[in-house]
């Protein structure tokens, strides 16, 4: 579970967030949803710790992040799966090395076989273990995607951070990976909080969605609660496209 | 490691892509490391030609073989000739006295030498040294004598009116004509030819005998005097295999001393030269050679660090990103340090390797056109190698270091 508390962030004169509450929950699927330059980039930053907030603070399982030294927020990011736009793939190594990579690089204790077995785990569990030997030049975007879920659940995370998972995707593959990420989600008990302009994924997978506008909170509720707001901000985003008012 | 090795290939084809792209860039930044690898290889080889060259001609004259003589054989402007102006020459009869008084030795020979004209009916070659030495010469100087043979003892000691001729000289006044038998005439007499040494080619001091007359010192000495100064006269010793060359010399020193009757207290009036000393004089003009070769490509190679330092901090930041996304998935700080500092030191290599290649090719040129013996060693190749290597790993360590400390967020922040 993450926690945040009046959390606030302004670059000179420019107040960016100004005192944001929520909490993302265990086992659900966290939207972060506003217009460009409502702030919620800078939110995601000062989630992860890249940026430090003014005041506030962010709880990873009641430990406040914001107050750990170097040595405790390294050991809080071993519980960090990272899903990166553009899935940010490794082109000389094979998907399985992608996937094994990770558990290279933090678990000195389990042996070869071991990392092996959890790679082609995580590769079967996003159905793609039969690209194992395959270099990400030779499988499509998708595949990518699923390459990167796979590598991002490794180190069997806590907290899974996605940032656009869906894009350049196709709708039908925006969709098959949005679902993946809930199921994974819920499955393994994952606090997962996604980044994203879609309003197809809001609509699938958003278990608890928050609306950024002008640095504050301006809403939070579910995926279906969404269409029937009545927030005229809220509405605008969600009702931006010609079609989606028709289909009102 | 195979992970590892994967990375540092995707980093190797990264910075070969870079190379490839910026091919000016690139060239200008290795331009340093391959001149001065060239400047510091190049000079090295043509020292160890030299030195080599010298080497070889100093063990000709003997790695054990003292010279009884009247001067020593130093250098500089400082030489204190006056002290030995005035010192008697080795003579002939001091050889005897020597081999009788000394237990060590394995030869002893009295030589010396001039030039003169040689005719042969009506050929003639002038100044061609003439040298005159005792019967034990050939246990001395190693040569060969690819046609007749050596003095006999009787021709030695009686002072047979015979002599040795070198492969210029027969090849000059014989031409097509076998020389053994023929009858040569210097210093007005007639002499017989009875052998002719095999060609050896000039070493660095001129020490061959390709253009010399060898006689027996018994014959020259019955109508000139050969113990006069003007003939160079010296004494060799060449000491038993067990014995060194200081007890050798100490032996020598106390043999001369005793039948030249010097007092305790008074200098030796003779000198004890000897090849090592030679050596010992050419080391420190090597030396000199190679600090030379290395200040010169020491500032190019100070150069070309700077090139690779500057290559690689932009190779650091065009893979910003790919740092940020290997630290954010566990990469620890070695991990990247040591991939920057391997690309590193590949540049440079490249860089020694291209200047490695060129000493080649100009030691090939030399040695199959201008007939030099100049060649690139496995040392100073190995020498090259590791000079690249290091630059590289100086050069790059602050590169690779800044790479390595990067913020473990710099994926999320180029990624968001």
């Amino acid at each position: 579970m993450i926690e945040v508390k009046e959390l606030k962030k302004s670059f000179g004169e420019l107040n960016v967030l100004k005192g944001i509450n929520t909490t993302f929950e265990v086992g659900k699927t966290n939207l972060i949803i506003g217009q460009s330059g409502s702030g919620k980039t800078v939110f995601m930053k000062c989630l992860v710790g890249l940026l430090e907030p003014d005041s506030g603070g962010v709880f990873f399982d009641k430990n406040n992040f914001t107050l750990m030294n170097e040595k405790q927020r390294t050991k809080v990011r071993k519980k960090m799966g990272m899903l990166f736009q553009g899935s940010a793939l490794f082109d000389s190594l094979t998907v399985e090395e992608n996937v094994v990579f990770p558990l290279e690089m933090f678990n000195k204790d389990m042996t070869r076989k071991e990392k092996l077995e959890r790679a082609h785990f995580c590769l079967d569990r996003v159905n793609i273990l039969d690209a194992n030997h395959l270099y990400p030049a030779e499988i499509s975007g998708g595949m990518k995607k699923r390459v990167a879920i796979a590598r991002a659940i490794a180190n069997k995370p806590d907290y899974l951070f996605c940032d656009e998972p869906n894009s350049g995707l196709d709708p039908q593959t925006a969709i098959v990976i949005d679902r993946l990420i809930s199921e994974i989600t819920k499955e393994f008990r994952i606090t997962t909080i996604i980044n994203t302009h879609d309003m197809n994924s809001v609509m699938e997978i958003g278990d608890h969605v928050i609306f950024i506008y002008k640095g504050n909170l301006w809403w939070e509720g579910s995926s279906d609660e969404i269409l029937t707001t009545g927030n005229k901000e809220v509405e605008d985003f969600v009702y931006a496209s010609e079609l989606v008012r028709k289909l009102k | 490691m195979i992970l590892f090795i994967k990375l540092f290939k995707e980093s190797a084809f990264f910075a070969w892509g870079s190379v490839v792209a910026n091919k000016l860039r690139t060239l200008l930044t290795l331009l340093g490391i391959t001149i001065g690898i060239f400047a510091i290889i190049s000079v090295f080889s043509v020292v160890d030609a030299l030195e080599k060259s010298i080497r070889g001609s100093i063990a000709s004259l003997g790695e054990n073989v003292v010279y009884i003589q009247k001067w020593p054989w130093e250098f500089g402007s400082d030489y204190p000739w006056w002290r030995y102006i005035n010192r008697p020459t080795p003579r002939v009869s001091e050889l005897d006295e020597i081999m009788r008084r000394t237990q060590i030795l394995d030869a002893v020979v009295f030589t010396a030498s001039t030039s003169r004209t040689v005719e042969f009916g009506n050929r003639s070659m002038e100044r061609i040294t003439i040298l005159t030495a005792s019967h034990d010469y050939d246990k001395i100087r190693s040569f060969e004598i690819g046609n007749g043979r050596y003095f006999s003892p009787t021709e030695s000691f009686n002072g047979r009116n015979v002599a040795l001729i070198g492969a210029n000289i027969a090849q000059n006044l014989f031409n097509e004509v076998d020389p053994v038998g023929k009858i040569i005439k210097i210093f007005g007499r007639n002499i017989e030819v009875i052998g002719v040494f095999t060609q050896e080619g000039d070493d660095i001091f001129g020490n061959s005998h390709d253009d010399l007359v060898l006689l027996p010192v018994t014959f020259v000495n019955s109508f000139i005097d050969v113990n006069s100064d003007r003939y160079n006269p010296a004494i060799l010793a060449k000491g038993r295999e067990n014995f060194d060359n200081d007890e050798l010399i100490d032996e020598l020193r106390g043999t001369m001393r005793s039948i030249r009757r010097i007092k305790p207290t008074a200098d030796d009036n003779f000198a004890l030269n000897q090849a090592s000393l030679l050596s010992t004089q050419f080391d420190n003009v090597f030396s000199v050679l190679k600090i030379a070769g290395w200040i010169i490509g020491g500032f190019s190679i100070l150069v070309g660090g700077f090139g690779i330092a500057n290559i690689m901090f932009v190779s650091v930041k065009e893979r910003t990103n790919i740092i940020g996304i290997q630290k954010a998935l566990g990469a620890k700080n070695y991990f990247i340090l040591f991939q920057f500092l391997t690309e590193a030191v590949l540049l440079s290599l490249m860089g020694g390797i291209i200047g490695l290649v060129m000493v080649f090719g100009i030691s090939w040129l030399a040695t199959s056109i201008l007939g030099m013996n100049l060649m690139l060693s496995m040392k100073n190749i190995m020498l090259g190698i590791n000079v690249s290597v290091i630059i590289g790993l100086i050069a790059g360590f602050v590169p690779a270091w800044s790479a390595a400390r990067l913020d473990p967020v710099e994926a999320i922040r180029t990624g968001l």
